[in-house]
Order: structure tokens, then sequence, then C-alpha cells
């Protein structure tokens, strides 16, 4: 169980003070990028989205959005350009890194683990003022709600690009995917933007988190922080910085 | 929904000679592809006994309803109603072909183009009414079976057409929700026929993936994005109370 508030207060300051490498710039640029892909893509596409028997786009912003595109067609033409450059970046980050990113990512940090399930008992009760006292268990990288929502996100990034695509290029497909692929691509945004709520509160506002939000830009969270909130990952940062360090200390025996 | 004219047909059914030279100048007008058209001629077959028989031929088309049902479930908008006309147009740009609306048509009066990947239908010759012509099959029609023209213009050759005829005027209109009707804007006049009862338009039909969209995944979606921000903004708001410190977190 996580031990983190039994730490003597000096040794919580040199905690403090070290800093602790959690994003690589690889990283970090992808997922500005693909804020940046999302702040377009989703108000076009809620705005392209004007059947009235579904009801889901006010009136209103159907013509704000038509209005500032010159039309439906030009909305629906920058939205599907823009789909499409995401598809292409992000497919081809993850081809391009798949070996020195995904792989390693994949090992060590995706999988839910007995302490997760653990964590996913108790967490989701605090949340909602129920057994404060009970100690959580120590987690990685990424804890378990983290790794859920990562699950959400791959799967629905995947549902969005190939229902995008289909609907996209619609003389090669079929009559039936073009129409499922509609409420696919409705429903994998969807998950993704119910998940995106805690996303950006967890990571920009909740005091606790806070440093996570800035180390989207840094790349870097203090090790204090990756003691208390991922304690596993700390001791595995700690163990590489002792076996760096014998390994340096030998080199120069050498010399 | 409020438009400048109101543009429609008058079909004098007592007229049509099933000539369908109609059927010829609107697909060259409007490029129909060969295995397809835009319009029909629907023969009503013989009735009576011999050698009192007569045979009725119906010319149909894309009825431009003032409450079309196939713009209810068009996703993207490329199915609208023009707000100068009032003619029902489909902007083939916008269109992915997916077939809602083809489903949706009481008289089905859409067909899918598979090789362009959209729908296609009657427009009502747009292209020529914005220079001041008639549509294709109006201007070829040789037995002036087809009239076209602003039924709030009471000098229009179809609003003349409407009040001079001593007949029984017929809509093919059908209630599809409660209350609403499709409202046709062709109208045939000098038929002996009850054309509802023998064009029969059925009711708009519902593609699966169309009704699992508006009964369970928009539904679902809406519930689950709703409860999250609801609880991301009640734990927002008591962090906000509660104020923060410097060295909460320490």
């Amino acid at each position: 169980m996580s031990s983190y508030k039994k730490i003597p207060l000096s040794d919580r300051k040199r905690l403090h003070e070290k800093k602790i490498r959690k994003h690589d710039l690889a990283n970090i640029l992808t997922h500005w990028f693909n804020v940046g892909m999302w702040a377009l893509l989703l108000p076009t596409g809620i705005a392209i989205i004007s059947s009235p028997r579904l009801g889901i786009s006010p009136e209103w912003l159907q013509e704000f959005f038509r209005n500032s595109f010159g039309g439906t067609d030009n909305l629906i033409k920058f939205h599907y350009t823009m789909g499409l450059i995401w598809t292409i970046v992000l497919t081809w980050n993850v081809l391009l890194g798949f070996r020195k990113y995904f792989l390693p990512f994949a090992a060590h940090r995706m999988w839910l683990d007995k302490d997760d399930i653990k964590w996913l008992m108790v967490k989701p009760l605090q949340m909602i003022g129920l057994k404060k006292g009970q100690p959580l268990p120590p987690q990685d990288e990424y804890n378990a709600g983290q790794k859920l929502y990562m699950y959400v996100v791959i799967l629905g990034t995947a549902g969005i690009m190939l229902s995008g695509i289909v609907m996209t290029f619609r003389t090669i497909f079929p009559v039936w995917m073009k129409q499922w692929a509609q409420p696919l691509h409705w429903v994998s945004v969807g998950a993704i933007v119910a998940g995106l709520a805690v996303h950006v509160y967890m990571g920009a506002f909740f005091p606790e988190e806070k440093e996570s939000f800035f180390s989207m830009f840094t790349g870097e969270v203090s090790a204090w922080f990756a003691r208390a909130h991922h304690e596993k990952w700390y001791w595995r940062k700690v163990e590489q910085e002792m076996e760096w360090e014998e390994k340096v200390r030998k080199e120069s025996e050498v010399i | 929904m409020p438009q400048k004219n109101h543009y429609g047909f008058v079909i004098d059914v007592s007229r049509c000679i099933d000539c369908r030279a109609c059927l010829v100048s609107c697909s060259v007008e409007n490029a129909v592809p060969m295995n397809h058209t835009r319009i029909w001629v629907h023969d009503l077959g013989l009735q009576g006994e011999f050698p009192d028989l007569r045979r009725t031929f119906t010319p149909y088309n894309c009825m431009h309803c003032d409450n079309p049902p196939c713009i209810q479930v068009c996703t993207s908008g490329a199915t609208y109603k023009d707000k100068e006309t009032g003619v029902v147009l489909v902007n083939q740009e916008a269109c992915i072909g997916c077939g809602f609306c083809v489903e949706a048509c009481p008289y089905d009066a859409r067909y899918l183009d598979e090789k362009r990947g959209v729908v296609d239908k009657c427009n009502a010759c747009d292209q020529r009414l914005v220079i001041g012509q008639k549509p294709a099959c109006v201007t070829t029609c040789l037995g002036g079976a087809r009239m076209f023209g602003d039924l709030n213009d009471p000098n229009s050759e179809a609003a003349i057409a409407l009040k001079n005829t001593n007949s029984i005027l017929q809509r093919l209109d059908i209630e599809y929700e409660k209350g609403t009707y499709t409202r046709p804007n062709i109208y045939y006049i000098n038929s002996d026929e009850n054309l509802n009862a023998r064009l029969e338009p059925h009711q708009p039909q519902y593609t699966l993936a169309e009704q699992s969209w508006r009964k369970f995944f928009l539904p679902a979606v809406l519930v689950g994005v709703g409860a999250t921000v609801l609880g991301q903004a009640i734990m927002f708001t008591k962090q906000l109370l509660q104020g923060e410190s410097e060295f909460e977190d320490r």
C-alpha cells in the first residue's frame, strides 16, 4: 500500500526538487496535435449532423458553421480533409514509433494488474465520498483509471478513423458500410468525449494532478509526484537510475 | 417551411399517352445514367369490360413535398428544401450515398447512383429554373400532360390549370407521423382512378443503422457524456468552494 505520507519532511523537499521524465517530445507533440485536431473536428462534426429526426445539433449551430465555411459541402470537405490529415499523421506516428515507443509502452504500462483491480474497487467509492480512509494500492506510470480510458481512446480512435474513411471515400465502400459507419463514428466520438470530461478536469484543474498538466508541456514531473501517485513506476525509475550509476562507475574504473 | 415561391407540378392524367418523351429529355438534360431514371410513367393497366375499355398512364416523379420524410433522415443536410423555390434538392457534393433517404421516401422517387456514390432524384431541372425555363419533361410533353409553375402565382401555367379544372384534385398525401402529412406538390387532375389507392405510397422505411443510432447510440452517448460532464462539474464546484492550498498535495 502507498506509504508516501510517512516520508520525512527533508526527503519530501528533496523529492520535490528532483525531476523525472514522464513524456518524450514525440508524445508531447502528438498529444497537442491531437488536441488541435479535436478542437477543429468536434464542432464541425457536430454541426454537420443536421438530421431533424436525430435532433443532435441545433439549427443556429448548423447555420453558423455553414455560413462560416460557405456552405454544407465546404464544411464537410473541411471536416474530412482535417480528418484525413489527423488519420495520416497519427497512423504515421504510431508506425514510425512502433518499436521505440509503442512496444515498450504496451509491455509495461497498458495492462491491468491486481493492484489496478483493487484501485478500481476503491477509487470510484472515494470519489463519491465513501471509504476516504482506505489507502490506495500503488500504481504504475498510469493508474487504472487512465489505463481504462486509454483502451477507450485506442478503440474509439480506430473506430473514428475507419468509419471516417468509409464515409469520405463514398464510391469505394458498399452502402451498408456507409450506413453503419455513421452511428459507429458517433459512438466512437461519444465514448472518447465522455472520458474527455474526466481527462481534462483531472489533467488541468484537479489540484492533486496539477503536475500532470504541466508535464504535457515540460515532459517532467517531480519525483514526489511520481512517488505519491505512481509508486511502482517511481521505484522502477530509481532502479534504472541506480543501474545507470553502476554502469558509469564501472566504466570510469576501467578508464 | 417558409419559402419565397411554391413550385409544383400539375399533371393532367387524361392527356398522357405513355410516349415517354419526358423520360428521355430528363435523362439527357440531367445526364442520368442509362440504368436509372429520375421520372416514371406508371401504367395502371386496362380498366373496364370490352368494348368499354380504358387505360390510364400516370406521370410520376419526386413530389417535392412540403414535409419531406427524406430530409428528416439526411445526416449531412445534403437533401434540403430550396428556400427560393420550395423544390427538394440533393447537394451531391455533401451526399455520401448512404441511402437513408432512399428508404424513407414514401414514393420511391430516389435512387442510389453507386458509381458516383450519391443519391439522385428529380430536381425539377433547377438549373433551368434559375434561368427562367421550365423543367425538360414539361417542355417535351407532347400531350401537355405535365405542367409546372409557381402555385402562388395566379398567372402560372400550373395555377391556371388547377383553377380551370372541373375534376377532383388528387395528391398522393400520406400521414407519416401523428399529424404530419407529406403534402406533395404534384396535383393530378382529370383522373377517374383513385390514384392514392392504385399507386400506394408507403410509410417511410428507416434502415436498421438509422434506427439503432436514433434509439440506442444517440441516448447512450448523451447519457454517458452528460453523466461525466455533470460529475466533473460537481467536483469542480466542490473544489472551488473548498479552495486550494499551495501545500495541499505535499
